[in-house]
């Protein structure tokens, strides 16, 4: 175990700067995300840590040492990679052996019973003599796991590791993630897409945007205080409005772009900036004490809910409600919702996309 | 529809397969045939029937003497060939290499360039440079013509596999030739095992290069049946092809225990 240091992180391909200057401190035992759409740079980060890619500008430390000059195999790390890259002409008892047999690290009796150890822990150590094979894409995911905790390295990078994973296993292993992760206590930082793992799995979540942190902090804290429109989009599907801001008497009133106006806490500053409005937060009514009135665009039926997508100021807005009552196509809705629940960021600068 | 193939389109389809067959399988039979002839003359069908010829090639030093030579030749070009094919097709599938694309389409070149060009161009340079030509000289020549073969089939493995297995293995901590013997070798060992297989059918079987090279000593076994062939005739040359063709199968059995045809062949 030991901290991740960071520091001014830089990296270009060819002309291309990916990462435009990155820090970041990891402690000791934390288990943090680099969240981000594809291509903002999150991976590449990983496999600088790694030793993989080489920082164009930068330093590196683990556990307090400089190791941006050294490669992969000199640094105490281990690495789980999306296709898993288990080595096929091996069983699964030697793939997880593997590390232990290149870091010379213990007995052979030692090593027989760390690679025991570590198949325990994922639950698969009937499994060892099998070839890889032989094993579903679950299992593979599990040795591989064991592979990377099996040396206790420094740092465990996990680089989109659930991905290729169904639904339902994806779940089983997010809850295995956190009990390992809580039981062994290794330094993790763990890359996705999925802002749902993100959240449900980390102590801490950096997002990541165009080779830039967008945003860090505790998952609830991200969550609950977006401090952009970026990461109010990215995070939990916000719908972003907008508006202008003007004092009228003792009140704030925000006023969208097609003039329907809303009103704000007292204390918000005049100007203009972007509303944004998580979609649980939103109810919607046929008529009368509404906040907003939208035109339904289209409706998702989802089973236990439905799905709306509303036009409103020129905007496209989601909302997740019950089935019942069922609005139509083209018919005007009200939106309910509770000012507070309402955040005020910044005026967008440029379009983001709302991933989810 | 799958199941829907047209009348037609499946009769011709089963000409086209019977006719394959013919034409694959007749000739060895007629081989197979006129070599337990008793007569004299080669004739299909055979004239009675006697295992004379194989006696008589197995106790001749003409025979035993070019397939010895065609037996250490083929083993040398083996090993140079699945190790240069080998490092070549490693190296290709890194495209680390300035023009590796250039590079895959040198080493691929042997299979389009008409073997007698670049046999009468060895024999040229050979005798220009090093003077009458030695075993080591065929050994040479047919490695070019064979490692096409070992870089074709060790890329089509290597092509398959996770790209991620050595920087995975250097994440676990495996140094440059650690990863070399313990990860990207043993990946590689279907396709350099077919490698050799061809690579050694092939030289064995080898008759353009060997015979513009062949020298009195120096005559390998497919250089000898066909001297005989054309000069003395007789059912002793189907008894060779015959043990050649014995010796084949036999060979692709052994892979077959080893590695199992079907992964062989699909790579």
């Amino acid at each position: 175990m030991a901290d991740v240091r960071l520091h001014q992180i830089k990296k270009s391909f060819g002309s291309v700067e990916v990462l435009h200057g990155i820090s970041l401190d990891i402690a000791s035992g934390e288990f943090i995300s680099l969240l981000g759409a594809s291509g903002c740079g999150k991976t590449t980060l990983l496999r600088i840590v790694a030793g993989l890619e080489g920082a164009t500008e930068g330093r590196v430390e683990l556990g307090g040492q400089d190791v941006t000059g050294l490669p992969p195999e000199k640094r105490d790390i281990a690495m789980m990679f999306q296709s898993y890259a288990l080595l096929p002409h091996l069983s699964v008892a030697e793939n997880v052996r593997f590390p232990l047999r290149m870091r010379r690290i213990g007995t052979k009796a030692e090593q027989r019973e760390r690679v025991a150890d570590a198949l325990e822990t994922v639950q698969l150590g009937h499994l060892a003599e099998r070839k890889i094979s032989q094993l579903s894409g679950g299992q593979q995911q599990r040795i591989a796991l064991a592979r990377a905790i099996v040396s206790k390295p420094k740092v465990l990078l996990l680089d989109e590791p659930l991905s290729n994973l169904d639904a339902r296993l994806r779940e089983d292993m997010q809850v295995e993630l956190i009990e390992i992760h809580r039981r062994l206590g290794l330094t993790t930082i763990f890359v996705t897409h999925d802002q749902e793992e993100a959240l449900s799995l980390s102590d801490r979540i950096v997002l990541l945007n165009k080779g830039k942190v967008e945003q860090e902090g505790a998952p609830d804290e991200i969550y609950s205080s977006p401090a952009t429109p970026f990461a109010s989009s990215f995070l939990g599907a916000s719908n972003l409005l907008p508006a202008t801001v003007r004092r009228v008497g003792g009140t704030a009133i925000a006023e969208l772009e097609d003039g329907q106006t809303v009103a704000l806490p007292a204390d918000t500053a005049e100007g203009a900036c972007t509303l944004a409005l998580r979609q649980e937060d939103i109810t919607l009514s046929g008529e009368g004490d509404a906040n907003l009135t939208a035109e339904v665009a289209t409706r998702v039926y989802l089973g236990a809910r439905s799905r709306y997508i509303l036009r409103l100021a020129g905007q496209d807005l989601r909302v997740l409600t019950g089935t019942t009552p069922t609005h139509e196509v083209g018919s005007k809705v009200g939106l309910v919702f509770d000012a507070d629940r309402i955040r005020i960021l910044p005026p967008e600068t440029e379009k983001t996309s709302k991933d989810t | 529809m799958v199941g829907a193939i047209s009348r037609p389109v499946r009769i011709a389809a089963w000409i086209f397969v019977l006719a394959t067959g013919l034409f694959l399988l007749a000739p060895l039979v007629v081989v197979i045939g006129v070599s337990v002839s008793e007569s004299q003359f080669i004739s299909f069908p055979p004239d009675g029937l006697s295992l004379r010829w194989y006696k008589e090639v197995l106790s001749s030093d003409s025979y035993l003497g070019a397939a010895w030579i065609s037996f250490r030749v083929a083993l040398l070009v083996t090993l140079t060939s699945t190790l240069c094919g080998g490092a070549a097709a490693i190296a290709i599938n890194r495209r680390v290499l300035p023009g590796s694309g250039a590079l895959a389409t040198f080493f691929l070149s042997p299979l389009v360039l008409p073997t007698i060009i670049y046999a009468i161009g060895m024999l040229m340079l050979w005798s220009a440079i090093f003077g009458p030509v030695t075993i080591v000289t065929i050994w040479i020549g047919h490695t070019v013509i064979t490692i096409p073969y070992v870089v074709r089939t060790t890329l089509a493995v290597l092509s398959e596999s996770d790209p991620f297995l050595e920087e995975a293995a250097q994440t676990m901590g495996a140094g440059r030739v650690q990863r070399l013997w313990l990860v990207v070798v043993p990946q590689c060992l279907p396709g350099l095992a077919a490698g050799a297989f061809f690579a050694f059918n092939i030289s064995f079987d080898e008759a353009v290069v060997s015979l513009f090279l062949r020298k009195p000593g120096l005559t390998t076994l497919p250089v000898q049946i066909y001297g005989q062939l054309e000069f003395s005739p007789d059912p002793s040359v189907a008894a060779v092809s015959t043990i050649m063709i014995a010796l084949t199968v036999g060979l692709i059995l052994i892979i077959d225990r080893m590695l199992g045809v079907q992964r062989f062949a699909s790579s």
